[in-house]
């Protein structure tokens, strides 16, 4: 058996069939058979995670700032037909804000993490030793004293997005990629083109190396749910249920304001020209496949069916499966929340608008990623708020197939409704 | 003249063998064995232990009432070596007076989890037995407060440069430790381990609780569920070393012996103890 085949298998593997009728079982027998090698199977499981989440950071730091340069780069270079244009970012972030408003409003409803003493029990069972911080103090360099009413805002400042990166300081990379996402947009375009080429390809060698990564990730399945089969309670399978329900809930919520949207930016002509609700359509399709960018021809043929301009429709649809991600974004807000939550880390205003700018960057940065790939950008957002990322993913890994297809959907539908507001009906020639 | 010769060759017979005499009874009043052997008289060992309660270290046995321990074995076993019992003396106030009353000679030794200070060998003698790393038992909320995205070791400078609120047993080396590596934190002494971990999970007065790594990871092993809102900060290169104190007179006389018997036990970490007596320490199932 050569590299691609196994390559190939692994991604079989990682669809919602394969997981619920191999790896699940397997991984449960393996668990109740063999108790005593939960340790070792965890320390693997572990370690795969820690592996996988290795090109987390090039791949936020490339992401954001292509993102951010070809967002703005958009508004500023087509200022003659700039309404679309305008239109167009002004609907995208007001989506990209509502969706992770909407995540955190889901969460402080639903209230994923929250839970009983069993629960936590469960839980801290499986963490002890894990999240040791172990430090050498007589070693290491600390740049000031600690001044902690200041210490946010000094964290957001960049020093030298290297260092930042080489340091791990999560807010400064993502504050300078920002910057350095503005400034590309700024200078003229031959003299932008060689970085924006650069960062392409850093951001495409991070996301081929968790690719050829990911091919571990069924084996990093089987071990963590095995090694933690020991030590999970029902309490726990309940907690994650509910933080599947709050991304379901998340999921209709969408489904039917894109619904409303569409009916409210579509004339009764134009719904006449369609037999099917496409929502409907778009939503189905995206459960089904598990993959947003599957529902575009969908989006754009029905946008140009009911009479909408083509380029506008193309333009739309691809900033907004590419680059908005909503599903990601809420889907993070919401784990982010599950994991203060099971930190009982006390939710003030403060913490829910860095939870908000969290979600949104870190959902941003899975531009191109699908299923369990996104994973690493929430490690990101869980290191900023110093909550420890192995056995948060252990717990959203186990449920992230099932996860996937309401991110999908959530990121189709959205969309599809953005695209009906921002594309204006092709006048008769 | 012969009967002087005679007189002289009895007082030469007499006295040389007497004079040798005189000379091995002063090699055997050196004080070491002078003081083996007034132990060996008395018929016990005089040891002083803090009037606390540490398992595994020294305890109460539920059954017996007697003390049992690792502590205890060990200095039991020491006893034994020189032929004779221990009788433990507990009346002290806390541990900096246990280390005291031994340096004043009220006990041959004093042991029971005692750390090694500067303060501490100023009075006494002190024997390494065990090193155990400090430890911090710190609230994730404070822990996120101040974090800064950086390296563990950039965190673990952080936070002992931070104004945190930290527990201690009042009187213990734990005073002296944080006064050093913590120079800005508010120390707030405590009466007992127990009045310590209350103030951190009961009326929450503190962010942290600041001992060794077998007794800030003992904690979280007897009670998992408080790994998820409480973090272990392990600090690998700060160590906590303990010693068992003799007086001077003691230290003259035993510490070659004590040595030699320490020798044997092997001077032992967190990460040993904590193996060794995996009793005490594995999680609950």
């Amino acid at each position: 058996m050569n590299y691609l085949k196994i390559k190939k298998f692994s991604l079989r593997l990682r669809s919602v069939k394969y997981f619920l009728t191999l790896i699940l079982p397997v991984s449960i027998l393996i668990g109740y058979f063999f108790p005593t090698a939960s340790a070792p199977l965890n320390t693997i499981g572990v370690s795969l995670i820690k592996l996988i989440t290795f090109p987390a950071i090039p791949l936020v730091l490339s992401a954001v700032v292509i993102s951010i340069s070809s967002l703005f780069d958009f508004t500023v270079a087509k200022k003659s037909n700039n309404i679309f244009a305008r239109k167009l970012i002004l609907n995208l972030l007001g989506f990209i804000f509502f969706s992770a408003a909407l995540g955190i409003l889901v969460s402080l409803f639903i209230k994923p993490g929250i839970l009983s003493p069993e629960g936590k029990l469960s839980i801290g069972k499986f963490m002890l030793d894990t999240t040791d911080i172990q430090v050498n103090i007589f070693n290491s360099e600390s740049d000031s004293a600690v001044n902690s009413q200041f210490n946010f805002f000094q964290s957001l400042i960049p020093t030298n997005i290297i260092s930042d990166a080489a340091n791990s300081s999560t807010l400064r990379i993502i504050t300078g990629s920002i910057l350095t996402g503005l400034g590309l947009a700024a200078v003229p375009e031959e003299k932008a083109k060689p970085i924006i080429s650069f960062l392409k390809s850093i951001n495409t060698l991070s996301v081929k190396v968790l690719e050829e990564l990911l091919v571990l990730s069924p084996l990093m399945l089987i071990c963590l749910i095995a090694g933690a089969f020991s030590s999970i309670s029902t309490e726990l399978i309940i907690t994650l249920v509910n933080l599947t329900l709050c991304v379901l809930v998340g999921s209709i919520g969408f489904l039917g304001l894109s619904k409303f949207l569409f009916r409210k930016f579509t004339s009764t002509e134009e719904r006449k020209l369609l037999s099917t609700n496409p929502l409907d359509d778009i939503y189905m399709l995206a459960i089904s496949t598990g993959s947003s960018m599957a529902c575009y021809p969908t989006i754009v043929n029905t946008l140009k069916n009911i009479g909408r301009k083509d380029n506008e429709v193309e333009a739309s649809a691809s900033m907004s499966l590419l680059l908005a991600r909503l599903g990601n974004i809420i889907y993070n807000v919401i784990v982010i929340i599950f994991a203060l939550n099971l930190y009982d880390i006390r939710i003030t205003s403060l913490i829910l608008i860095q939870v908000l700018f969290m979600g949104i960057l870190t959902g941003i940065a899975t531009a191109g990623l699908t299923g369990v790939a996104v994973l690493p950008s929430i490690g990101v957002a869980l290191t900023f708020f110093n909550l420890p990322i192995p056995p948060i993913l252990l717990l959203i890994v186990a449920i992230d197939p099932i996860i996937d297809l309401l991110r999908s959907s959530i990121t189709g539908v959205s969309s599809m409704a953005l695209s009906t507001i921002v594309c204006k009906r092709e006048l008769p020639t | 003249m012969r009967l002087f010769l005679r007189y002289l060759l009895i007082f030469v017979l007499a006295f040389f063998p007497l004079s040798g005499e005189v000379k091995a009874s002063s090699e055997l009043d050196a004080p070491q064995i002078d003081y083996i052997n007034k132990i060996k008289e008395r018929g016990f060992l005089k040891v002083g232990l803090p009037p606390y309660v540490t398992p595994p270290f020294y305890y109460p046995d539920e059954k017996t009432g007697k003390m049992a321990g690792y502590d205890i074995d060990l200095v039991t076993g020491f006893a034994n070596k020189l032929g004779v019992e221990v009788e433990f003396d507990r009346d002290s106030k806390d541990f900096n007076d246990t280390v005291f009353r031994a340096g004043k000679g009220d006990f041959d030794l004093a042991i029971g989890k005692l750390s090694t200070t500067y303060k501490r060998m100023s009075d006494t003698h002190p024997h390494e037995y065990m090193n155990f790393r400090q430890a911090l038992l710190v609230n994730r909320r404070f822990v996120a407060s101040i974090d800064r995205g950086l390296s563990e070791d950039i965190l673990g400078q952080d936070l002992l440069n931070s104004k945190m609120k930290v527990g201690i047993i009042g009187g213990s080396s734990w005073e002296s430790y944080a006064n050093q590596f913590m120079p800005s934190a508010q120390k707030i002494g405590y009466k007992d381990w127990p009045a310590v971990k209350k103030a951190l999970f009961e009326t929450n007065e503190i962010d942290a609780i600041y001992r060794d790594a077998t007794e800030i990871k003992k904690i979280i092993y007897q009670e998992p569920n408080l790994s998820i809102k409480y973090v272990p900060i392990l600090f690998n290169d700060v160590k906590d070393v303990i010693s068992i104190f003799l007086p001077t007179d003691a230290n003259i006389a035993m510490s070659d012996v004590l040595d030699f018997y320490l020798r044997d036990y092997g001077i032992k970490g967190d990460a040993e103890i904590m193996e060794e007596l995996s009793d005490f320490y594995n999680p609950i199932s």
